[in-house]
């Protein structure tokens, strides 16, 4: 009995939105439009912030590594007297077989290149001063513990450096690339020889490109690893080792752990060590290679979390801009509905409608629309994310499952805002004024 | 007891007097016109009575209960409860077929229910338009489903602005039978009017001027007609 006049109750409620909402049709197709025009801009923003952490840190891996691993002692020096080269320095180094095991590390997907480098000061052929040499891989196919095997090397952390001629391979042990500056002051060209003495070695090369860094290393000559592994006399020996890896922006917590470690709490810790924090990484590092301090090069490491901080509050300043710009349009519709309804809604309260059954009525009506448009918005919005991430970072955007409640809740917050100067209109409508149109 | 007493009522909009010092009763079962020109405070005199409106000075008594210091809720529940609204306009709701513009009524009241509003439309009359949009109806059709609207919750009086205002003579008279029928019934009815041949069929005729009660006459034809 109760259900049969429940049933009734709410049949006549939808007989009343199915009417409204059919003979209302341009004006809801209106407001669906607005609805979906703010939910897709904020599907596609939040999926891009969303996304946009990796691609983000992806692009400035391309502007080179962000780590920078030493032998322990070396790491000492240089902390109480600045000293990184040099006698007692360059006597510590680290071991070329252990740099696989940077890919076992709990972040090993984050490492994403590393290249080892030897020093070494040799004299150069027409030129009086010692030179420096860096021993390094270029293109190298490293044999990972995992089983797996990872293309590394100079070439992709170096992908700025502009080339005249080709870059070397692991494999041109008779070749050397010589930056720009110290090429000028040999008069040095690609397909010179040049002559490297060093420790009693004589070793003759090709130039086989020069490089412009825009930095010191266009001082520099480089060589394959194994060739400054000879002519030092220190094979499978390294000096240093540049890692590129996708990193969490610091924060309080990160920032106390790269101070001390041990000064978290367990909770704390565990925390600090399963997220991608710099530090975190490096001390991962550490446990991996024998008396190595893994230390972040700070200004890139905190470039990029300030950069992405940045990108991830402009894309959320857009997401609130365009869904408050939603929220105006569907005030705008939605009260202009309710004048040009007043005579009917006015004559709803005259046969005794309480002013919550009526507001109910109308909101049923938008939230409806406002679902058509926001479900229809959302898979804009996917598409538009598409279009975001293939034009700015030439990748496709990962759509995020989270976003579907995130929009919906924002969608009925902009619809419900929206509504509130309508539904004031509404409430302040007075029967007897509209059906006598005073 | 009467089913409405007016108290002294008065309505000031500003510096206009719309309505001053109103007495006014109103039996069960009787049938009453109000009359005046325009400007004499009609309307206003109908949206205080119809619990549109709460009067500046005096007292409603509808059934007995003060309804002129209620809140604007109460006065809601009153209008849904007891009052049966009828407009010159018709008001109906143009999306809505004859048997569903019934139907709200209901639906606000307490439930609908299909088979007593297509009742409600065939003591008007209207029992095969059942199912037509207002815009597909007659004004005098359109008219008939407003009272049938009015009529379905069984009020305790029914109030007609302008019933007759929009119609043709033919339209006209089957109002007037209906409004007949419903006296005969036992029905409490107010109707305002320009019309003094739509007057004449109510029992008294309340003749409002300046916002005052000029006269009040005594119809032959009145109800008494209607009982022969």
């Amino acid at each position: 009995m109760r259900n049969g006049v429940l049933n009734k109750v709410i049949a006549m409620f939808w007989r009343l939105v199915r009417g409204a909402l059919f003979r209302q049709k341009r004006k809801m197709l209106m407001i669906a439009f607005t609805v979906a025009l703010g939910a897709s801009l904020a599907t596609a923003m939040l999926n891009v912030m969303l996304d946009v952490g990796d691609k983000v840190n992806r692009e400035l891996k391309t502007y080179g590594a962000n780590i920078n691993v030493i032998p322990k002692e070396a790491s000492l020096l240089d902390d109480l007297y600045g000293v990184s080269e040099g006698r007692g320095v360059s006597d510590r180094h680290l071991r070329e077989s252990e740099l696989g095991r940077l890919k076992t590390i709990f972040w090993a997907f984050n490492i994403v290149d590393f290249t080892p480098y030897l020093n070494a000061e040799a004299r150069m052929s027409g030129l009086d001063e010692a030179v420096r040499v860096v021993g390094t891989w270029f293109a190298h196919r490293e044999d990972l513990p995992t089983g797996e095997s990872l293309d590394t090397g100079m070439r992709n952390m170096k992908s700025w450096w502009s080339i005249e001629g080709d870059w070397l391979s692991d494999g041109d042990t008779d070749a050397a690339m010589v930056g720009g500056l110290l090429a000028d002051r040999a008069g040095l060209a690609a397909g010179d020889a040049v002559v490297l003495e060093s420790a009693g070695a004589r070793r003759e090369l090709t130039v086989k490109g020069i490089f412009e860094a825009g930095s010191a290393e266009d001082e520099r000559i480089y060589v394959p690893l194994s060739v400054a592994q000879e002519m030092t006399g220190r094979p499978g020996l390294v000096s240093s080792v540049e890692v590129s890896a996708l990193t969490t922006p610091d924060n309080e917590l990160s920032r106390r752990a790269a101070q001390n470690p041990k000064s978290l709490s367990v909770k704390e810790w565990e925390t600090w060590y399963c997220t991608a924090y710099v530090s975190a990484i490096c001390y991962q590092i550490e446990e991996v290679l024998t008396d190595a301090v893994a230390k972040p090069i700070r200004q890139v490491a905190e470039s990029e979390g300030t950069i992405l901080e940045k990108t991830k509050l402009l894309m959320l300043l857009i997401t609130i801009l365009s869904l408050a710009g939603a929220a105006l349009g569907i005030s705008n519709l939605v009260t202009a509905g309710v004048m040009e309804r007043s005579r009917e809604i006015g004559l709803l309260k005259a046969i005794g409608a309480g002013n919550a059954p009526v507001s109910w009525l109308i909101l049923t009506e938008i939230l409806i629309t406002g679902a058509v448009g926001g479900a229809a918005g959302y898979f804009a919005g996917l598409g538009f994310a598409q279009i975001i991430g293939r034009t700015v970072f030439d990748a496709a955007i990962n759509i995020k499952p989270m976003v579907i409640p995130l929009v919906a809740i924002l969608v009925f917050l902009v619809i419900l805002a929206g509504c509130i100067p309508s539904i004031r209109l509404l409430l302040s409508l007075r029967p007897a004024e509209v059906l006598h149109g005073r | 007891m009467y089913l409405l007493d007016l108290q002294g009522v008065s309505k000031i909009y500003g510096s206009v007097k719309a309505l001053q010092g109103i007495d006014l009763t109103v039996a069960r079962g009787e049938w009453l016109a109000i009359m005046g020109p325009s400007g004499s405070g009609k309307t206003t005199m109908m949206n205080i009575i119809g619990c549109m409106d709460k009067p500046s000075e005096g007292k409603v008594l509808l059934g007995g209960v003060d309804i002129s210091a209620e809140s604007a809720r109460n006065l809601t529940t009153v209008r849904r409860e007891k009052i049966g609204l009828i407009f010159q306009q018709f008001h109906l709701i143009n999306y809505l077929t004859a048997l569903e513009n019934v139907m709200v009524a209901q639906y606000y009241h307490s439930m609908p229910d299909e088979q007593e509003a297509l009742q409600a439309l065939a003591r008007v009359g209207l029992s095969d338009r059942a199912k037509h949009l207002p815009a597909q109806l007659s004004g005098g059709e359109q008219q008939r489903v407003c009272i049938a609207r009015a009529l379905i919750n069984y009020p305790m009086l029914v109030l007609a602005d302008e019933p007759t205002g929009n119609l043709d003579e033919a339209n006209e008279g089957i109002v007037i039978d209906i409004f007949r029928k419903l006296h005969d019934e036992g029905s409490t009815i107010i109707v305002v009017t320009h019309d003094p041949e739509v007057a004449e069929e109510a029992q008294r005729t309340v003749i409002l001027e300046h916002g005052r009660i000029a006269r009040i006459v005594e119809n032959r034809k009145g109800g008494q007609e209607a009982k022969v």
